[in-house]
């Protein structure tokens, strides 16, 4: 009987030596999350996400094993964001001619909403005297994840804090794009889609194709153009200042 | 066979993409110039491959999924900043409504009001 227990006891650590434990508890919090999302009649301050995050969370604190052994399984799965970054070249490339007609607004004002969105936190978190370290982990976050690590590291943030740092990004800016968009008149998907891809990155793109395809592709070209501005300039500017 | 196809031709150019990168040494994930790569590849040949468009979709619905997993990190590192976490937050928070309401007008300065709500292209 002693021996079953122990055998028992065992049990999550092995699951958790391969990948499968890892992808299960994923998939199963993502679909908890989205009932539980709907059960609490869609708030938009608490996406689904959050909810599956929170579960993950919780399932590995009360477990025997660790977040690396989660983050090990889990990678298998991420594998699929690269595919599936390149499979939004199909809105995008739907989107094409409603883009080809906008392109000079969209290089007017994208470089500035993108500059915008990474100075008003660097600016506030220095002014109430965060150190340095905290101010290059805050500059990326309007970035996708994949841009952001890399401008993270370089500057010498902290990769978690920086992770943190995009979760609350993009949760605010789905909330803050509905609220204010409502409390604007702006009902235009492409400026909505826009305004959740420059300022919420990939947690406001995802946002963006709930609400239809045309916010959407709108907001996978202000992420990528977002990202790409980004990686180009802040890493200078950072380095003319620091 | 026409997901697996598709698929193939996104991994097809997310390695081109990853190619491109370290050829050109470029600040940018493999993934996104993939898709603009395939995006400048379906400009090219004046339309989109099928089988990319079948396993584009059930792909795109799983972003979230996908993001999800290097979410859950920062549970577990919170305690590092604890003593930092007002002016964190506040930054972020304020920060990020800051820059939605500015990209917000501007857009809305600047774009030209499209004709009718419901665009031809949202089929």
């Amino acid at each position: 009987m002693n021996e079953w227990l122990e055998r028992l006891s065992q049990l999550p650590q092995q699951w958790f030596d391969s990948p499968v434990a890892a992808i299960a508890l994923t998939l199963g919090a993502y679909f908890f999350g989205i009932r539980l999302f709907k059960l609490m009649h869609r708030p938009t301050w608490c996406p689904p996400m959050l909810i599956a995050a929170l579960l993950i969370a919780a399932v590995i604190a009360l477990l025997p094993i660790g977040i690396d052994d989660y983050n090990r399984g889990a990678g298998w799965l991420m594998l699929l964001l690269g595919p599936a970054t390149v499979a939004l070249a199909v809105p995008l490339y739907q989107q094409l001619p409603q883009i080809r007609a906008l392109w000079k607004p969209i290089m007017l004002t994208l470089p500035l909403s993108a500059t915008l969105a990474a100075c008003y936190a660097v600016i506030i978190a220095a002014a109430m005297g965060a150190p340095a370290e905290v101010l290059a982990s805050l500059a990326p976050k309007s970035v996708t994840s994949p841009i952001a690590l890399g401008l993270a590291e370089e500057l010498g943030g902290s990769r978690a804090l920086l992770m943190g740092a995009l979760l609350t990004t993009g949760v605010t800016a789905i909330f803050g794009v509905e609220w204010l968009s409502r409390a604007l008149r702006i009902r235009d998907p492409r400026l909505i889609g826009l305004a959740l891809g420059i300022n919420g990155h990939a947690l406001g793109t995802v946002r963006a194709f709930e609400i239809s395809s045309v916010a959407g592709a709108f907001a996978s070209l202000g992420m990528s153009l977002t990202g790409a501005f980004t990686a180009i300039v802040l890493p200078l500017v950072w380095h003319l200042f620091a | 066979m026409s997901v697996l196809r598709g698929f193939l031709w996104l991994l097809v150019f997310l390695l081109l993409g990853q190619a491109t990168v370290e050829l050109f040494h470029l600040p940018m994930p493999s993934g996104v110039i993939g898709m603009l790569l395939l995006t400048i590849f379906f400009g090219y040949r004046g339309g989109m491959n099928p089988d990319v468009v079948h396993v584009s979709q059930p792909l795109i619905a799983m972003l979230a999924l996908l993001i999800m997993p290097g979410v859950v990190e920062i549970f577990f590192v919170a305690g590092q900043f604890a003593d930092q976490w007002i002016a964190i937050v506040t930054a972020l928070i304020a920060g990020t409504l800051l820059s939605v309401l500015s990209s917000l007008l501007l857009m809305r300065r600047y774009l030209p009001t499209s004709d009718t709500p419901g665009n031809p292209g949202d089929e």
